[in-house]
């Protein structure tokens, strides 16, 4: 079973796999450009609420907000 | 005879710098007509020749989300450049690469310029410009923007390449067998309207479709075939 | 028509794309890339820097930092120019015969160059430093640790960076509005930039300041920049909920770190060369058209002005002007010359203090003549020059922010609707100022 929970619910330094973008048409486009995808790797390396997360994806770090952040979901069972 | 050249890229990936390099620091600045967003032109004379250099705005990909995206969009796709120089940011290879995969399927004429190389090898990267070219089918070139290395190289291989603008093999991406079979049907109804495909690179064409992308559907939405490519796709649904 | 397609080929269609055009790119990678990104020095910075304490501290300490480092180290430049400018003015004056050309050359075209070009060195400083800020990735991380304020006050994280900057100058404030995707943000965020109080109005607060708040002029002057930021906050909270078009949240905060690059001199240089000549493009030639404008309002009726050996500023056209509108300022205690001041304040803030000096019949050199003059004329009481400061900062943006403003919006109503809106909150405050100090007994 894997489970599903939302980016912010990792702490720093916590590694996981994206597995579900949820969110309105153009926030799941512009995440998956920024690379937000299923099966990417993320990584936390900064956060504290209720400001803005620090990830590292793809090789980037990018600060997600919030209620951003929320709607990305990720596994923390490594792929298969 | 003038060359056109484009310049993209994500930002933050000296851009700027390349420009400036390219066009001494001298550029006319304005907008792009009836839009906020501000355009750069330049001229850069190398070996005889007049390259005119267009700044596009920085973006991480070309869909209709924003006016940026679709100012450089449209730009390639109208103007037809003779080349499109694509900055990567060496250090960040990996999501650079998603705006040059892009550029590709847009059919522009695509020179990769690898820039912040310097940032790359402190890092302990090492990438193979060979490799780059082959896989991409576009020529690369290390840069390293702010000591100026690999400028002249990355002028040579911009003048190369426009002179074989309209000899580039298609740059395919397979995006799996059910939407590879779709595009397929759409390119061939999408033939048969002569106005856009004449204009637009057809299979990026249907791929925007695809992809739901809005100011490309509200272009076919006044095309003959609309219905015609309903048709194909209601044909396929499962 | 794009409801139908994702009708046909389900949610996951578009995203599908995305995902294969990445997998394809894991699938190169390993053969054009060697090597892995550790964790970077950049890293370890960013540590301290976005700490959920040290954050904000840190970055007010760098803004702060960044202002005294302009103003201090581009003032000794400014009054160089300024006091070459006025030599040359003075030189003209006496070698030209014929009065009126001298007056024009010295006052007139000398004067102007001396506004213009007295306020360059501030302005590229601040552009300078701004560009090293950039540069060296730095501002993306002001983003990141300001947002979690921003988001509460109804503005995006993206809009903080635009707002400090209005603090040196309004125009590259405004200018730097283009890094904000969303286009209600933007230009909701250009709305209120004007409030920040920019350097230009310093002079004014220092004028007035010092010359009728006595003891009292340094907390005057820091309560004009914390009342514009709460005018900020204000207006940006009540646009978004009475005005439709702001109605909704802020966009989605999603923004790219940079790596920390040690800044090049090149790069920032020219940062700092093309936004520098930008701005002098635009603001000076307004600005100098401004002050001649003034020189010619103020001479003029030249007989009459000009009367044997006095200088009769009452009898020019300027005071025809301020005459005429200075009902409408009565009741905020203003007379004609501050209502000539207010109206010459629209061309550019920096052609207030010159507009009193003027007023004064002194010749445009330095704010230390004006302040005893204006002190001694007793136009403002303490209440209403706090309230002409207020004023003063929350008016019209001078007109080259004006046109920043339409040339980013790219329309003529939310131009006029930020010329307009400044007007009435300007004169509301001051009659505020004015009528709660009455209160209080004072007058």
């Amino acid at each position: 079973m894997v489970a599903k929970i939302p980016l912010t619910m990792l702490s720093e330094n916590e590694e996981a796999v994206i597995v579900k973008v949820n969110g309105g048409m153009g926030l799941t486009r512009r995440l998956s450009e920024m690379g937000f995808t299923y099966g990417a790797k993320v990584k936390v390396l900064h956060s504290s609420p209720p400001g803005p997360i620090l990830v590292v994806v793809r090789g980037s770090r990018i600060a997600l907000g919030r209620g951003v952040a929320m709607k990305i979901m990720v596994s923390l069972e490594a792929d298969a | 005879m003038i060359i056109r050249v484009a310049v993209i890229g994500n930002p933050n990936v000296g851009k700027t710098l390349i420009f400036n390099n390219l066009t001494g620091g001298r550029a006319h600045v304005g907008n792009w007509p009836g839009k906020t967003v501000e355009k750069k032109e330049g001229k850069c004379l190398h070996k005889g020749v007049e390259m005119q250099i267009i700044d596009l705005p920085g973006t991480y990909s070309l869909t209709a989300n924003s006016i940026d995206e679709l100012v450089a969009r449209n730009f390639i796709v109208e103007e037809k450049p003779d080349v499109v120089i694509d900055i990567v940011d060496a250090s960040n290879l990996e999501r650079n690469l998603y705006l040059t995969l892009q550029l590709l399927e847009l059919e522009a004429n695509v020179v990769i310029a690898l820039n912040k190389y310097d940032v790359a090898k402190d890092l302990g990267y090492e990438i193979d410009v060979k490799e780059v070219s082959t896989l991409l089918g576009a020529p690369a070139i290390l840069t390293v923007a702010t000591t100026k290395e690999g400028m002249e190289e990355l002028k040579d291989v911009v003048m190369g390449a426009a002179k074989v603008k309209d000899g580039k093999r298609q740059f395919l991406i397979s995006y799996g067998k059910r939407f590879d079979e779709l595009i397929l049907r759409l390119v061939c109804v999408l033939q048969k309207d002569e106005e856009l495909s004449s204009k637009y690179p057809i299979t990026w064409l249907a791929i925007k479709i695809l992809e739901a992308d809005e100011e490309i559907l509200k272009l076919v939405d006044k095309s003959p075939c609309k219905h015609e490519i309903i048709n194909q796709l209601l044909e396929t649904k499962t | 028509m794009s409801e139908k397609i994702k009708e046909i080929l389900g949610e996951d269609a578009e995203v599908a794309f995305a995902e294969r055009r990445y997998a394809l790119i894991s699938e190169i990678l390993p053969r054009i890339l060697k090597g892995v990104r550790p964790l970077t020095r950049s890293d370890l910075l960013d540590k301290a820097l976005l700490n959920k304490y040290l954050g904000i501290p840190i970055f007010l300490a760098l803004w702060w930092a960044l202002f005294r480092f302009t103003f201090d180290v581009s003032a000794p430049f400014s009054d160089l120019i300024r006091m070459f400018l006025s030599k040359l003015g003075e030189i003209s004056r006496v070698s030209i015969s014929n009065q009126q050309l001298a007056s024009f050359v010295a006052d007139g075209v000398f004067g102007g160059l001396g506004g213009v070009l007295g306020f360059l060195p501030p302005i590229f400083f601040l552009f300078l430093g701004l560009a090293v800020l950039e540069d060296s990735g730095y501002l993306a991380r002001a983003a990141f640790v300001v947002d979690r304020i921003m988001y509460k006050l109804g503005l995006h994280g993206k809009s903080f960076i635009p707002m400090l900057i209005g603090f040196g100058c309004n125009i590259p404030g405004v200018m730097a509005t283009r890094t904000i995707d969303k286009e209600e943000d933007r230009i909701l965020t250009i709305l209120v930039n004007p409030l920040m109080s920019c350097s230009a109005r310093l002079p004014v607060y220092v004028l007035i300041g010092s010359a009728v708040l006595g003891g009292y002029a340094a907390a005057g002057i820091y309560s004009m920049y914390v009342l514009g930021i709460v005018l900020a906050v204000l207006m940006a909270l009540l646009f978004r909920r009475v005005i439709p078009y702001f109605k909704g949240k802020p966009s989605p905060f999603i923004l790219e770190l940079p790596m920390y690059a040690r800044p090049t001199l090149r790069g920032t240089f020219s940062h700092m060369w093309e936004r520098g000549v930008l701005f002098l493009k635009k603001a000076g030639t307004i600005i100098f058209l401004g002050i001649i404008v003034v020189w010619f309002l103020s001479s003029y009726p030249w007989e009459a002005v000009h009367h044997g050996d006095n200088f009769l500023l009452e009898n020019s056209y300027l005071a025809m002007l301020g005459k005429g509108i200075e009902p409408i300022f009565r009741p905020l205690g203003f007379n004609w010359m501050g209502a000539v001041a207010l109206f010459f304040g629209f061309i550019a803030k920096e052609i207030v203090v010159g507009t009193f000096a003027t007023l004064f019949g002194l010749a445009a050199g330095g704010t230390g003549e004006v302040i005893p003059a204006l002190r001694v004329s007793g136009i403002f009481t303490p209440l209403t020059g706090l309230a002409f400061m207020a004023f003063t900062l929350i008016y019209i943006p001078c007109i080259a922010t004006i046109a920043v403003i339409h040339r980013e919006t790219a329309s003529w109503g939310w131009t006029i609707f930020a010329v307009v809106y400044g007007l009435i909150l300007a004169y509301v405050v001051a009659l505020a100022i004015v009528g709660v100090g009455g209160l209080f007994g004072h007058v």
